[in-house]
């Protein structure tokens, strides 16, 4: 009995070392592949052409269709505006405003070192009063209006641009909406 | 709640010291005072705060990247009524704050302001008066109050509605009541926010040509050889909560700084050194950015704090719903006309009617999420039929067609509980009760009547009375009980106005009324430089 506890003693601590010493370095190990295939930011690149930023890694379903000719309107046969096969949460909305023809100078401007866009810029095309009729009717609350800032939160708190979005008002609240 | 402070005190009292070296001294001495508090309550706190920015004694830059006259930390209601004052006194004014968004706690309040003789208690028939609401606030603080300070308040709060109604223009459109209040008092907002009056002031300040600067949070004071604080050091860029975010910036303050940078209720780190009971078992009701960092670094550069153990939880919260949630307006309309009961026991444990404190004290000595019920006759008479909707459909009300239903959901002991709800029962009948006195209304009926609803209740951090001290024109005080040269602060931040407990609907009245004050005040300051 003894004997066995022991045996067992000293296998756990064979494990735990070898734990001590693998998992840090798998970790590591991702560190460093997902360091070198963060995608690149090339605002000439084809909005279809996913290899242009992502060069090697795979970032659509194997059996997808080629995209490299791709715009949003060849998407829509599939990929419908809302439900499960909405393209809405699938990729940050860069990607989308690329594929309807939004080019990143459009946003950032031409300057070589490319600065974070404004609100102001993203309201030149979505009008605040109208996105909130536009989403009047989502339950439990209307994601663009609150009794606490009206329509006037930054789109960006959470509609990010280059990483998924976030719902911002569930810091406090409990609201599951889907954030494109 | 209260634990004895004195070794406390006395190790803050020791660091007196002559204030024209704060600085490093001071920096030194407020660490000791921190260990020497964690020993007194016989604490084992890890006090290094994971990934916290702990702000620390700095001294004068180099160069200064923006120059104002007064600079203001916080933008809630005290920061802007500063910010607004200040400027309508001629000073440059700027205003910075951590969050990407402006109005902390203080554009998510419920919007009621306590106030006495005001238009809307005229109109109810309610007499009141400034003493009234005086010895309300020091009888609800334990008389822990600073009675300078809580005068101020009492006497002081009605000009401030009317500035906040006249020159503001916010709408006051109805009148509350709140536990505590021996009269109607709380004037509420017409959209029952303390937006109102937060936008319409945000507003002003745009309209005086104040910048609001996000994202920029106060690091640490910058204090000169002659101990006065001269200017801030922030990170602009800052983004909540990645500490190793922004980039490190120097505002030079030539007249003043305005500290109104709210409570800590969301600081479990600090509020655990205060209150050990207070881990990660409770959530609150505040925005996230209501840490301490600033208060600390007040501290630092010499400010005294007081009364930071006492904490505020909300005793009508649910633990089924996130931050302040909708429970809390059910379950206030409820009592006096439903019981409360423990689930472990099925019986009642609390009179229902006492006040927030202890209400909580009782729910935390139990250790385990208390229920709130009433029935078809009371829910639908008291409740506010959006809250009920919306608590419902979140999950944390919850409907039952009869009480053993709804004993089996919570795993409360059948017999027991019936045999309790007839003991209520039988009180509610005679209006009086005999095992813990709770308050029955005169419409109350006994629970008897079918569909049945209730919610599970677990107390958050609401709301901290504590902080640092001041004077009457709300220039903080130092350790060496002299004024902390070029530093004021109001609101949440500072600690005395209410003693022990603060009555609801007071915190707006004492954020406005000294915020005014400090951004006056501030103005006024001789330029150092
Ligand atoms: C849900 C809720 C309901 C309430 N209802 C009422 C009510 O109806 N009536 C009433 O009288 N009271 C109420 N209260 C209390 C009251 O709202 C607060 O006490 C009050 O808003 C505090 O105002 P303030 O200006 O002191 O701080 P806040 O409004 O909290 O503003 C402080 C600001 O400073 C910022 N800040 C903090 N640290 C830093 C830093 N290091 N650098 C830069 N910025 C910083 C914060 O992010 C915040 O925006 C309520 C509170 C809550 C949470």
């Amino acid at each position: 009995m003894i004997q066995t506890k022991c045996r067992k003693s000293r296998e756990m601590a064979k494990a735990k070392f070898f734990i001590a010493l693998f998992v840090p370095l798998f970790f590591l190990a991702i560190l460093v592949s997902t360091g070198l295939s963060a995608p690149k930011k090339v605002s000439t690149a084809k909005p279809g052409d996913c290899a242009a930023c992502h060069e090697s890694k795979r970032v659509l379903p194997p059996d997808h269709p080629d995209t490299k000719q791709m715009g949003l309107s060849a998407c829509s046969p599939c990929h419908q505006k809302m439900g499960e096969s909405s393209l809405r949460t699938k990729m940050p909305v860069s990607h989308t405003h690329n594929l309807a023809g939004v080019t990143c100078e459009k946003c950032h401007g031409k300057a070589q070192k490319r600065q974070a866009v404004e609100m102001a810029k993203c309201i030149t095309c979505h009008n605040p009063a109208k996105l909130v009729e536009k989403t009047a009717k989502i339950k439990p609350e209307n994601p663009h209006t609150s009794p606490h800032y009206g329509d006037s939160l930054d789109c960006n708190l959470c509609h990010h641009q280059h990483e998924k979005s976030e719902n911002y008002c569930n810091q406090c609240h409990q609201f599951n909406f889907n954030v494109p | 709640m209260k634990k004895n402070n004195g070794k406390e005190k006395k190790a803050k009292l020791e660091q007196k010291t002559e204030h024209g070296s704060v600085s490093r001294r001071g920096f030194l001495k407020t660490g000791l005072g921190l260990g020497a508090l964690a020993t007194a309550s016989g604490l084992a706190l890890n006090l290094t705060k994971k990934g916290a920015h702990a702000a620390q004694f700095k001294p004068m830059p180099k160069k200064w990247d923006e120059t104002y006259d007064v600079v203001v930390i916080g933008s809630g209601f005290a920061g802007l009524s500063a910010a607004i004052e200040a400027k309508n006194a001629g000073a440059k004014v700027t205003v910075i704050e951590k969050m990407p968004v402006h109005g902390g706690n203080s554009i998510i309040n419920g919007g009621d302001f306590c106030a006495p003789d005001t238009k809307l208690q005229k109109a109810a028939g309610v007499k009141d008066s400034p003493v009234l609401m005086y010895a309300d606030m020091m009888k609800a603080g334990q008389y822990l109050n600073h009675p300078e300070l809580a005068r101020i308040v009492a006497n002081q709060s009605r000009d401030a509605l009317e500035w906040s109604e006249s020159y503001v223009g916010a709408q006051f459109t109805r009148l509350n009541y709140h536990g505590g209040h021996s009269v109607k008092r709380a004037n509420q907002t017409i959209n029952a926010s303390g937006s109102e009056l937060v936008n319409k002031m945000f507003a002003k300040i745009k309209e005086l040509g104040v910048n609001v600067q996000t994202r920029t949070k106060l690091v640490s004071f910058i204090t000169n050889k002659d101990g006065r604080i001269v200017g801030i050091e922030v990170l602009k860029g800052y983004r909540f909560p990645d500490e190793k975010s922004g980039k490190v910036a120097y505002i030079k303050a030539a007249r003043a700084v305005v500290l109104t940078s709210g409570g800590f209720s969301r600081d479990l780190a600090l509020r655990q050194v205060e209150d050990p009971r207070l881990t990660d078992k409770f959530e609150s009701t505040n925005q996230p950015g209501a840490t301490g960092e600033a208060l600390l670094a007040a501290c630092m550069a010499g400010a005294m704090n007081v009364q930071m153990d006492w904490i505020q939880l909300g005793p009508w919260t649910s633990p089924d719903e996130k931050g302040f949630g909708h429970v809390p307006l059910f379950c206030e309309r409820l009592v006096g006309y439903g019981p409360m009961i423990d689930p472990k026991t099925g019986k009642r444990f609390f009179k229902e009617t006492g006040n927030r404190k202890e209400r909580a004290d009782a729910i935390i000595l139990l250790g385990h999420p208390v229920i709130i019920l009433g029935d078809s006759y009371a829910v639908p008479k008291q409740v506010f039929p959006n809250a009920l909707q919306k608590g419902i459909e979140a999950g944390a009300i919850k409907k039952f067609n009869t009480l053993e239903d709804l004993a089996k959901n919570y795993d409360i002991p059948v017999d027991a509980f019936r045999q309790e709800m007839a003991r209520w029962n039988s009180f509610v009948e005679k209006k009086k009760d005999d095992d813990f006195d709770c308050m029955i209304f005169p419409d109350a009926k006994p629970t008897v009547t079918g569909p049945f609803y209730a919610a599970r209740l677990w107390p958050k951090v609401h709301h901290t009375m504590g902080g640092l001290v001041i004077d009457k024109n709300a220039q903080v005080i130092g350790f060496d009980f002299k004024p902390v040269k070029g530093l004021y602060a109001a609101g949440e931040v500072t600690g005395g106005v209410h003693g022990a407990v603060r009555l609801g609907g007071v915190a707006m009245a004492d954020c406005i009324v000294f915020g005014r004050i400090a951004g006056q005040n501030a103005a006024k300051e001789k330029a150092w430089g």
